[in-house]
């Protein structure tokens, strides 16, 4: 042994020393080499110079109609644009289009086709839209989308609402302008926001070459394969550059036909941890937040720090219309009896739910409609509301023949506990919460409710999907503004192994009434009518109650202090819709739109 | 040696062939599909609709079928199409792949250079104030949680210091030159790898110590002395050469979880790497993308390994590879 024991004094420890020393030397003479005081540009405010914002999300090739992401409709909204459009109050308006066709102003039509009833709506695209090249934008390229749209060869999230259109006919003496011809007659007709366009100039021949092969169109579109390209964009900004994974860098498009954008660059950074976004953002590596940012918690959270700390953010929320609730599982034994169901809503306070967790930013939900909505009603003559009262909830369940024993569970006449399973997705934070709460104020009028969160791939795509969560499940739905529930309410989406498991309507809440309600609803032009229909489904909803409304998730944004002109949008459109507007020199760019209250 | 060489490649392919397919038959076990994401993402999606995807993708087959398909492609040289990232798997994962190796060998190198050091001098001084030091640094490294280390070092060194970038993989400027870009991709580097290396610095120390200890304490390092080599020949090439063996085994297997272990890294940082590709794509149900990862961490794993037993004849005379 002790010839493994050094001897002191020797040249080795003083070697092995040195050695060490000059490790430590180099390693940080590499990261003083490397250092640079200062060089986040921390505390200063941006100007229109460039803008950075940060997202969380994921973001794939930017070709409109085999993108699914949120963030790439929030990076494409900066590129192009629709026809029509939702603004930021929530209004339907024409963007690309020159006007918005109605019967009423003459440019749709109803018409008869071999006997049968459809509609004729004649679209013009603005004189002076052209895309990135030049090139102008013409009805070719609404054609060549909607071609490409309905190939049996390419994967696209939505194709239904471009079959809806039978036949586009070009003016031969004016591209511009062409008439749709639309296999049914409905009045969702002209608010198709998700129709995309395609230049056609560019992107047929590729089409043409790879487009009778599987997956041979997404993979050699030049959405991919050139993405900077400016022929494929024709809206305030070009692209620059993107890496998929990374970022974006968006530079003004010098041939956009609408007001020139005040910001000469905009780069998008994908910052996947939330929690480093206030990092970034005190650091000066970003300037602000997108919506498709921070958690509603952190932002809560940082609002508060802004103001204690004088920071130069302004954090911003609006209710949206993402509308989080829970499904009841009408094919449960204990969930058949609607004075069960009535219970369970009598039994919660979702006002002071939303004042504790959410300081009052998330209004509670009455039912599926967002008040951001057209068709939003909170009319005690038009619903049925439930006002908290846990009095009323007990009454209602000895109605049902649950009762009340000593060990404070309610128990049928079979001697039967009544059981509740109540599941959301595992992780995420606010929803484990609130699925606390519920089970709490259950529990207080003698339910046995048990929580069983899963992680969310196995919640949507298994439990959910095939109706196997056997209680109740808290999750969301996101909104359309004035748009038929159909998918989630209509008895022929209850979601079955016959119909591939594709319905939303996950309850499997089947009330003929509403069917009927709904299908002449998609078929009414009357506005005033159409409310009529759209509030007495709504009554049935609240009736039946096939789920329990909680409350509308708001959205929220941090942007520089010093910004203009940013509206929060409450719909699918996002915030970039309206980019052009976004100003960081006020005193330059007069004429901007406000800030959002 | 070239017997066993060939012998241990043709033992790798194998491993290589039947792990795809248990990977591939894992995958497939997990719920959903990728036509699922698209029928959450749009609600009005119609069954007949769903059903064509499938078809369409080859989804409706069987397993076997799929599994044939795919390697079928992988060996005509294509990498397939990413659903998530709707582009070529090839555009997306080269560029993650060399991001990735990039910050893992930085690590690496710097966790050797750091660790062996300590861990010879803290084997050599065994009982020291000086070792008590080094393992107590050992220790933190490995018990403390990366993320953690990674957040703290945001906050100290882009906040409050704001000496580096908080994180990304390069700046976004398109004027600079070619040395300029390449300082300011190591800079962008400095955290990520710091982070990173903190863990392994831990592991290796620790390594190091123990091996070196055991190496000093065997009977011919005393002939070594007492037939008069110089202290240096006697730690240099009788000492630390005996305590490599267990050095290159963990050396070598922990080049292979720096890859998944960069995961954590890659997020904070937001750096554009290969372990947050493959999280998201195995989340998305992307197949083609998840695979060819899977394929190149197992592969990756399987050559360390063969470099590793390699390297052992290298350390170790006695070792034979007949």
């Amino acid at each position: 042994m002790t010839g493994a024991k050094p001897r002191r004094g020797i040249p080795t420890r003083t070697a092995w020393r040195l050695g060490l020393a000059v490790v430590a030397l180099l390693v940080l003479a590499m990261l003083y080499g490397l250092a640079k005081p200062g060089m986040t540009g921390r505390g200063e405010l941006p100007t229109n110079h460039g803008l950075k914002i940060g997202i969380t999300q994921e973001f794939e090739s930017l070709n409109p109609l085999i993108a699914q992401m949120s963030a790439t409709f929030y990076l494409y909204s900066m590129v192009n644009r629709t026809l029509v459009s939702i603004d930021a109050n929530t209004e339907f308006t024409a963007q690309l289009a020159v006007q918005m066709p109605t019967l009423e102003n003459g440019l749709a039509r109803l018409v008869e086709v071999d006997g049968v009833s459809k509609l004729e709506a004649d679209w013009e695209i603005l004189p002076a839209a052209t895309w990135g090249d030049g090139v102008p934008v013409t009805c070719h390229d609404l054609e060549f989308s909607w071609e490409v749209a309905q190939s049996p060869y390419v994967s696209i999230a939505g194709p239904e609402l471009y079959r809806e259109v039978e036949q586009i006919r070009i003016d031969p003496e004016n591209p511009k302008r062409c008439t749709f011809l639309y296999r049914e007659a409905r009045w969702l007709f002209n608010r198709r926001f998700q129709f995309y366009l395609l230049p056609a100039h560019l992107e047929r021949r590729v089409f043409e070459a790879y487009g009778d092969q599987p997956e041979g169109y997404e993979k050699h579109t030049l959405y991919t394969t050139d993405p900077t390209n400016p022929g494929l964009y024709h809206g305030p900004y070009l692209i620059r550059e993107v890496k998929l994974g990374s970022h974006v860098v968006f530079e003004r498009n010098p041939t956009f036909y609408g007001e020139p954008a005040h910001i000469d660059r905009i780069v998008v950074l994908l910052i996947p941890n939330t929690g480093t976004l206030e990092a970034n953002l005190r650091s000066g590596s970003i300037d602000m937040v997108s919506t498709l940012g921070m958690s509603f918690d952190q932002a809560l959270a940082f609002a508060r720090r802004v103001e204690n700390e004088g920071l130069p953010f302004e954090v911003l929320f609006r209710p949206g219309m993402v509308y989080e609730h829970v499904d009841l599982d009408l094919d449960e034994p204990v969930l058949v009896d609607v004075r069960v169901r009535r219970a369970l809503v009598h039994a919660i306070d979702r006002q002071r739910l939303t004042d504790a967790l959410f300081e009052g930013e998330q209004p509670p939900a009455l039912h599926f409609v967002a008040p951001a909505d057209r068709w939003f009603t909170d009319d005690p003559e038009r619903l049925v509301i439930y006002e908290p009262s846990r009095r009323k909830a007990a009454s209602l369940l000895e109605e049902a023949g649950w009762t009340l024993r000593n060990d404070g569970f309610r128990y049928d006449a079979a001697g039967n506990r009544l059981r509740l399973r109540l599941s959301t997705t595992a992780g995420n934070k606010m929803r484990e919460i609130v699925l606390v709460y519920l089970q709490d104020q259950w529990r207080a009028i003698g339910i046995d409710a048990r929580i069983q969160n899963e992680p969310a791939r196995s919640f949507f795509g298994q439990t959910m999907r095939r109706r196997l969560f056997d209680g109740a499940a808290m999750y969301a739905w996101t909104q359309s503004p004035e748009a038929s529930p159909r998918s989630t309410l209509h008895s022929a989406e209850i979601p079955t192994e016959e119909n591939g498991w594709s319905g939303q309507n996950t309850p499997g809440w089947a009330n003929a009434r509403v069917d009927r309600l709904i299908d002449e609803l998609e078929a009414e032009f009357d506005e005033d009518r159409r409310l009529d229909l759209i509030h007495e489904i709504m009554w049935h909803y609240t009736n039946d109650v096939p789920v329990i409304p909680l409350y509308y998730r708001s959205i929220t944004s941090v942007t520089p202090a010093n910004m203009t002109g940013y509206l929060l949008t409450a719909t699918q459109v996002p915030e970039t819709n309206h980019v052009e507007d976004w100003n960081l020199e006020p005193a330059r760019g007069a004429g901007a739109g406000e800030r959002q209250p | 040696m070239t017997g066993f060489i060939l012998r241990r490649l043709a033992q790798t392919v194998v491993v290589i062939a039947l792990l795809s397919f248990f990977c591939y038959f894992l995958m497939t076990l997990m719920p959903g599909d990728p036509i699922d994401e698209m029928i959450a993402a749009n609600p009005t999606m119609t069954a007949e609709d769903a059903q064509r995807l499938r078809e369409l993708h080859g989804l409706d087959r069987p397993v076997h079928e799929r599994y044939w398909n795919w390697v079928t492609m992988i060996a005509g040289g294509d990498l397939g199409y990413s659903r998530t990232y709707r582009v070529p798997v090839s555009e997306i994962l080269g560029r993650s792949l060399l991001n990735t190796s990039l910050l893992a060998g930085a690590a690496l190198v710097l966790s050797l250079l750091v660790a062996v050091p300590l861990g010879v001098w803290a084997a050599l001084r065994k009982g020291s104030r000086v070792d008590y030091f080094v393992n107590l640094f050992a220790f933190a490294g490995i018990s403390v949680p990366s993320f953690w280390i990674a957040i703290v070092l945001i906050l100290v060194f882009a906040v409050y210091i704001p000496i580096f970038p908080a994180g990304g993989t390069t700046s976004i400027d398109f004027g600079m030159t070619p040395g300029e870009a390449l300082v300011d991709r190591a800079r962008h580097l400095v955290l990520p790898v710091l982070s990173l290396s903190f863990l392994s610095i831990g592991t290796f120390v620790r390594y190091t110590r123990a091996a070196m200890i055991d190496a000093m304490s065997n009977d011919y390092i005393r002939t070594a002395r007492a037939k008069g080599l110089s202290w240096d020949r006697v730690l240099i090439v009788h000492g630390f050469r005996n305590a490599l063996i267990p050095l290159i085994t963990i050396v070598t297997l922990s080049f292979s979880t720096l890859f998944s272990g960069a995961i954590i890294t890659e997020t904070v940082f937001a750096y554009d790497g290969v372990g947050r590709l493959v999280f998201l794509s195995i989340q998305r149900n992307d197949f083609n993308v998840a695979m060819v990862a899977f394929m190149i961490s197992v592969s990756w794993v399987l050559l360390m390994n063969f470099a590793a037993d390699l390297l052992y004849g290298v350390a170790d005379p006695r070792i034979t590879y007949s």
